[in-house]
């Protein structure tokens, strides 16, 4: 695991004395320093990065919060925060001689207001939890990832978060009006509000995706969308994968932007279909799961456009679902592939990257071409309509050698979705482990002025150090094995 | 359509050896806008063309210096358009300074802002150096978003040199219906808009009406129009209105005569909300015209008309001022970017 170097940081306390004052600022049992209790909080989703906790604290209020970082400010004490650790880029893997913040008891939605359709949350609070609460207002709130049962809108804020409706509904920073956050020093500001604009730069917008490096987020405003009047589901087999990567740059290039547009390839079609028999054709090498919105006109009038592009892209079958059962099902599956992976392979690691979509057939082929290669299988189940590609490598950790390639297999995804301008993370973030492809997407004036923001706001780099901004020292290490 | 990248990088490394001031200007339509400028002029307008346009991927990257108007036009011929729908200023605004001013058009609840256009941009930072952050695709969250961070900047963070934009497909329909309305029965209808799924794209109140403009796939329009609430606008005041609106023309400011702006709960009662007032955004953002004289309302910021010397972007508290000191610092060392321009004290 190529392990990030971490700035020195100098703690003369020990870590008794350090529960000791911490347990003063919240109280005794907000404060764990044991490894059983702390085991939970080893890793995040991405469990090849494991690091025991040194002590971890639960805060449930923003004054704890301001105490807690005044005090390690102070002491320059690492801080890392987690929301609920569902993240995959092990940006909330803890830090061996830090502190780490979990935020999961700030699990209250302060308001919906209907009127506005707006809602004010804690961070702590679950993705799905808050659609839940709006849904008997007829709202619900758009980014949806995969993960909504558990991870948190704090973690969806800090990864910019996207799911299936982030193609017409934009990803977290597109839903989001205002965050109010706590400093490294420990001082508490809000930036932007209910009105949707604020004067002066955005930094509503640099708080989404800042990945735990800037502050604490302690609270959120972030919009609802009304539920649409009609949702439509269908489902069309393909194939050839290039056959329905050119019906997704043909579909959204002729102006119809569905509400999702998800693509599998044959192994997660029959993966999912094992999984949770939705009825998948298991024949097909492609399959285009699309959900369109709207006004009953609307959807009927989409419908027949979206039909008649799969059919002359060479839709070899083309399903509409009848009902809002069916589409659940239709959807399902979908949204079972990962779990339905993980049932046919020990271990699967999930890449990200985004590509334009007219080159979604063509980094798919090389991905196959790359997946023999290194002998390891790739299961392909993406946001298609965004490009977002998600390759699934999969592997046996008991098998010497199979992460080695695993990784090497990832790396080189990502440095072909740069070279066809795209980008190594469309919404998992980079945390520890994309920070050696920064310097390939970035050149070292751009991560030096990264390296800016984060001292503006954090000058001793102390809240999640080592991750997501590679240090100028790392790039040149990098960059003297890339020419070697 | 010229790359004029490398003159700015030097006309930057200058003034930050020689400690001189930068006003960074395209065509000088936001002059009027935040604090007045000082320093010497490093003019965009030479900077410009489309450098990539690919319809199919939605998505076009252009020189700042480009006309707004130019690049309307550009996209037209492949029945597209900008979703953030910005004032044109005489057909001389660019979409540098579009975006730097955060020029977000009517339909910002609905469809976007200009963050939410703006995929990635290029910038000469206060050290001259040509930075790309971002980039075409939809979905990047690779580093800070500091793209979206020089929305609103006013320039003080750097040269934006180049801008890549989200576009979509022009609408096929539009319309705009008429209410007969109080400014409070206004705040009373409004929030149906954002409450309900329908193809609106505009909700405003001004002089006793409230307009709401529908705009997307014939079908969705017509079924709107068809249920009969309100009247139909004729086409040609519609789209009268709309200009005006977007132009600022509603609301003429001058140096007597100040135009007031704030962004509020949609709902809120309390501010700004008088009959000659000016409610856009559905109810969100709120105008008004008030002699230079008077004092203006509380929490609103002094958009356009009036002494420009003034904190006309308001006040920050000392930690936000803090953070954008320091941010202000990171990204121009030396103070060379548009100084003062949106706070006296950056
Ligand atoms: C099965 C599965 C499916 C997934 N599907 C998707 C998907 O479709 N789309 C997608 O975008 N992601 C997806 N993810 C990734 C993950 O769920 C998201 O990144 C999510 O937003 C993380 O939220 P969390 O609460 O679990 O955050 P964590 O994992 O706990 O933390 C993530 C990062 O946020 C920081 N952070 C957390 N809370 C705060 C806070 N309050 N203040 C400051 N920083 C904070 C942490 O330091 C860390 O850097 C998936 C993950 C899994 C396991």
């Amino acid at each position: 695991m190529p392990l990030a170097k971490e700035p020195q940081v100098s703690t003369v306390l020990s870590r008794q004395a350090l529960v000791a004052d911490l347990g003063r600022l919240v109280t005794p049992q907000q404060v764990l320093d044991d490894d059983e209790n702390q085991r939970p909080f080893e890793c995040d989703g991405l469990a090849v990065y494991k690091q025991m906790p040194w002590i971890t604290v639960i805060p449930n209020t923003s004054e704890q919060v301001q105490d807690i970082l005044a005090y390690c400010y102070k002491q320059r004490i690492p801080v890392v925060v987690r929301g609920a650790g569902t993240g995959l880029c092990a940006g909330a893997t803890p830090h061996a001689s830090g502190v780490l913040l979990v935020m999961t008891r700030f699990d209250q939605i302060l308001s919906i207001d209907a009127d506005l359709a707006q809602a004010r949350v804690q961070p702590g609070v679950r993705n799905l939890a808050l659609s839940q609460a709006a849904e008997p207002m007829g709202l619900y709130y758009a980014p949806d990832p995969s993960s909504q049962i558990a991870c948190t809108i704090g973690g969806n804020v800090a990864e910019n978060s996207g799911g299936v409706h982030c193609l017409k509904y934009g990803l977290t920073v597109n839903n989001l009006l205002a965050v109010t956050l706590v400093t490294m020093e420990g001082e508490l500001v809000t930036f932007g509000g209910p009105g949707y604009e604020t004067p002066g730069m955005d930094l509503v917008a640099l708080m989404a995706g800042s990945e735990g490096l800037l502050g604490v987020i302690v609270e959120a405003t972030v919009r609802l969308l009304p539920r649409a009047e009609k949702v439509q589901v269908l489902m069309a087999a393909f194939a050839a994968v290039t056959d329905a990567g050119d019906a997704v740059a043909d579909l959204v290039g002729s102006g119809v932007i569905p509400a999702g547009l998800e693509m599998m390839d044959k192994l997660a079609i029959v993966a999912a279909e094992d999984f949770v028999k939705v009825g998948y054709p298991t024949d097909a090498e492609a399959l285009l799961i699309c959900e369109l919105d709207g006004t009953e006109a609307e959807v009927a009038q989409q419908l027949e456009a979206v039909k008649t592009c799969f059919n002359h892209c060479g839709a070899t079958s083309i399903r509409v679902a009848k009902d809002a059962q069916e589409a659940a099902r239709l959807w399902l599956g979908r949204k079972s592939a990962f779990p339905a992976v993980g049932r046919i392979s020990p271990d699967y690691y999930c890449m990200d990257g985004t590509i334009p979509r007219s080159q979604v057939g063509k980094v798919l082929t090389r991905i196959g071409e790359l997946s023999t290669h290194y002998g390891l299988p790739v299961v392909n189940v993406f946001h298609a309509g965004d490009g977002n590609l998600h390759p699934l490598i999969l592997f046996d950790d008991a098998k010497s050698g199979d992460l080695e390639k695993a990784e090497a297999l990832g790396g080189d995804i990502l440095t072909l979705c740069v070279d066809v301008g795209g980008t190594i993370t469309g919404e998992h973030g980079v945390g520890l482990e994309k920070l050696s492809h920064m310097p390939y997407q970035f050149s070292d004036q751009e991560l030096a002025q990264f390296r800016g923001i984060k001292l503006a706001f954090d000058s001793h780099e102390l809240l999640n150090p080592g991750k997501a901004i590679p240090t100028l020292k790392y790039c040149q290490e990098y960059r003297s094995i890339q020419h070697d | 359509m010229t790359d004029m990248t490398s003159v700015l990088q030097d006309q930057v490394r200058v003034a930050a050896d020689t400690g001189a001031g930068l006003n960074i200007v395209g065509a000088g339509t936001k002059t009027g806008l935040g604090r007045a400028a000082q320093g010497q002029t490093l003019s965009l307008l030479e900077h410009k063309g489309v450098i990539s346009y690919s319809p199919t991927e939605l998505v076009i990257q252009v020189r700042s210096g480009t006309t707004v108007t130019e690049l309307n036009s550009i996209l037209a011929e492949q029945k597209q358009r900008l979703v953030f729908d910005p004032p044109v200023f005489n057909d001389q605004a660019t979409i540098g300074g579009s975006v730097a001013a955060n020029q977000s058009g009517s339909s910002r609840p609905w469809v976007g802002g200009v963050r939410d256009s703006l995929l990635g941009v290029g910038l000469i930072n206060g050290t001259g150096e040509h930075l790309h952050f971002g980039g075409q695709v939809m979905k990047n969250v690779a580093g800070f978003d500091v793209s979206r961070c020089q929305v609103g900047a006013m320039g003080t963070l750097g040269v934006i040199t180049e801008v890549s934009l989200k576009v979509l497909p022009q609408y096929e329909a539009d319309a705009t219906l008429v209410f007969a309305a109080s400014v409070a029965d206004a705040l009373q209808m409004m929030p149906q808009y954002m409450q309900r799924n329908l193809p609106v794209t505009s909700v405003c109140y001004w002089q006793g009406k409230l307009y709401v403009r529908l705009q997307g796939s014939t079908a969705g329009v017509d079924s709107i129009v068809s249920a009969g609430d309100g009247s139909v606008l004729a086409q040609d005041a519609a789209i009268a209105l709309w200009h005006q609106l977007r132009e600022y023309k509603l609301l003429d400011a001058t140096t007597e005569q100040v135009l007031w702006r704030s962004n509020v709960a949609a709902t809120d009662a309390l501010v700004m909300c008088t009959d000659d007032c000016l409610l856009n955004w559905a109810g969100s953002q709120r105008w008004q015209l008030l002699p230079a004289d008077q004092a203006g309302p509380e929490q609103a910021i002094q958009f356009m008309g009036g002494d420009r010397q003034g904190e006309v972007n308001g006040e920050l508290n000392s930690v936000a001022r803090q953070l954008q000191g320091r941010l202000k610092k990171a990204f121009d060392p030396h103070s060379v970017f548009n100084s003062g321009r949106l706070y006296s004290w950056m």
